[in-house]
């Protein structure tokens, strides 16, 4: 079987129908132990006591809010340079689940920020960074929907969401630029993580049950895409009709 | 080549005065509405007024950038220019920069005009005229190609603004940040550099990537 055959709509579309629905089950399983890790296990904080527990949800969301906007670029680029038809599909039905991640985290944020900052919002250069990304995926999802013709919707939207991914190192470093009152990054220091082990490990735990989320996600809103896509062909039909 | 196409491109703006003078009305307009909404306070519009003047500049280039291309695209020329033999991405560079010059630079040689209006002193003045001077021709660059990004719809006044405003971001910040330095009297010589920077790599590129997106968003 090689990489074309899998490339192949049709057979890509009856193939996934079983791992779309194991990967769900999982996927509920993993969140709900997540959940309860994060949220019973886990020992409280010495200094926000158990209000800093909305991490568990807040982080990943974020991450994965960067993540899938790149994944949404380089998919974008294999599309408009090889003309794969499930690049397409891929790098299009990223954008509103990128959406969801960005939108999590800015509303987790925010019921986080009124117990530790004493506010819903300041303008902080993360803050605003992470609102600007909304926007982009906002722009991405309205340029697609705006055309009829969606063979060109997806060669422009493709255009914009590889040229909005310069907006994402502005984005990553902005902590380092303008210094202002979100926390420093815990996770990603390589010498010695600022969060003890017992918080840190659920954090990665709910970072890949987000990645698992993500994927679940995207496997459902790729067949659906690929339907849509697909809908006036005959093996579309012949699928309606068993 | 680079002279035909620049004399032409000026003979343009000259039949169409109203193309250079519009803009420049409408910058004039939107800056003395901000007194009249804020009150008449001295300390308050000195303040805030050079935000004001970059953020009146934003909107002025996304009605100039706005439907650009459209008049080209529907009587054809732009197919023309992508199927002709002579260099496209230079074409586009010279309209970029003529477009820069008939319509921001009238507003930029303003601003000390607007600087006695509001008494802002002459050092932020200058940087302001600085700013602006390397800042306009990015925000109508990015501008044009959020209007070649936009040109295959019919009707698109909002999605390109929408689109295009996230982008200028990193533009608005670094200059923002230089006339807040200079008004405390801090060095903003690294804003300016980084303008600058900003500038030497959009105003080459742009050329090849509005070449391509009017490639995708002509052929239908």
């Amino acid at each position: 079987m090689n990489i074309s055959t899998i490339a192949n709509l049709k057979f890509f579309y009856i193939k996934t129908k079983n791992i779309s629905l194991f990967l769900s089950i999982i996927t509920l399983i993993l969140f709900i132990i997540g959940l309860y890790w994060g949220l019973f296990i886990a020992p409280p904080d010495y200094l926000q006591g158990n209000s800093y527990r909305i991490m568990f949800i807040h982080v990943p969301a974020a991450w994965l809010s960067l993540q899938v906007y790149i994944i949404m670029a380089v998919t974008a680029f294999i599309a408009l340079v090889w003309r794969v038809k499930i690049m397409e599909i891929i790098s299009i039905q990223c954008a509103p689940i990128g959406g969801l991640f960005t939108l999590i985290a800015l509303v987790t944020g925010m019921i986080w920020g009124k117990p530790t900052w004493g506010t819903y919002w300041v303008w902080d250069a993360r803050l605003t960074s992470e609102l600007i990304l909304l926007f982009l995926y906002i722009g991405v999802i309205i340029l697609y929907s705006a055309f009829t013709d969606k063979r060109q919707a997806v060669k422009v939207t493709s255009i914009l969401a590889i040229i909005g991914l310069i907006n994402i190192p502005i984005i990553h470093f902005s902590v380092e630029w303008w210094n202002t009152l979100h926390q420093g990054p815990t996770v990603t220091k390589f010498e010695k993580p600022s969060a003890h082990i017992s918080m840190l490990l659920p954090l990665l735990y709910m970072l890949f049950v987000f990645n698992m989320c993500f994927i679940t996600i995207l496997l459902k809103r790729i067949r659906l895409g690929i339907f849509q896509r697909e809908k006036n062909t005959k093996w579309a039909e012949d699928y309606l009709n068993d | 080549m680079i002279k035909t196409i620049l004399l032409k491109e000026l003979s343009i703006y000259i039949r169409n005065l109203n193309s250079v003078f519009l803009p420049l009305i409408f910058f004039f307009l939107i800056i003395s509405i901000f007194p009249l909404v804020l009150g008449p306070d001295k300390v308050l519009l000195n303040k805030i007024i050079p935000g004001v003047i970059w953020i009146t500049a934003i909107l002025t280039t996304l009605l100039i950038s706005n439907n650009f291309f459209k008049e080209d695209f529907n009587s054809g020329i732009i197919e023309i220019y992508l199927t002709s033999e002579s260099s496209i991405e230079l074409i586009l560079f010279l309209r970029i920069i003529s477009c820069w010059i008939f319509t921001c630079l009238p507003i930029i040689i303003f601003i000390p005009i607007v600087s006695l209006l509001f008494e802002i002193p002459f050092s932020s003045s200058i940087i302001l005229v600085f700013t602006l001077l390397l800042g306009t021709p990015i925000l109508i660059s990015i501008g044009l190609f959020g209007s070649a990004l936009t040109l295959g719809l019919s009707r698109n006044n909002i999605l390109t603004p929408i689109l295009i405003i996230p982008f200028y971001i990193p533009v608005l910040v670094f200059s923002a940040s230089a006339i807040e330095s200079v008004s405390i009297g801090l060095p903003y010589y690294s804003q300016i550099y980084i303008l600058l920077a900003l500038l030497m790599l959009i105003l080459p590129t742009m050329p090849y990537l509005l070449k391509y997106t009017l490639e995708f968003s002509i052929n239908n």
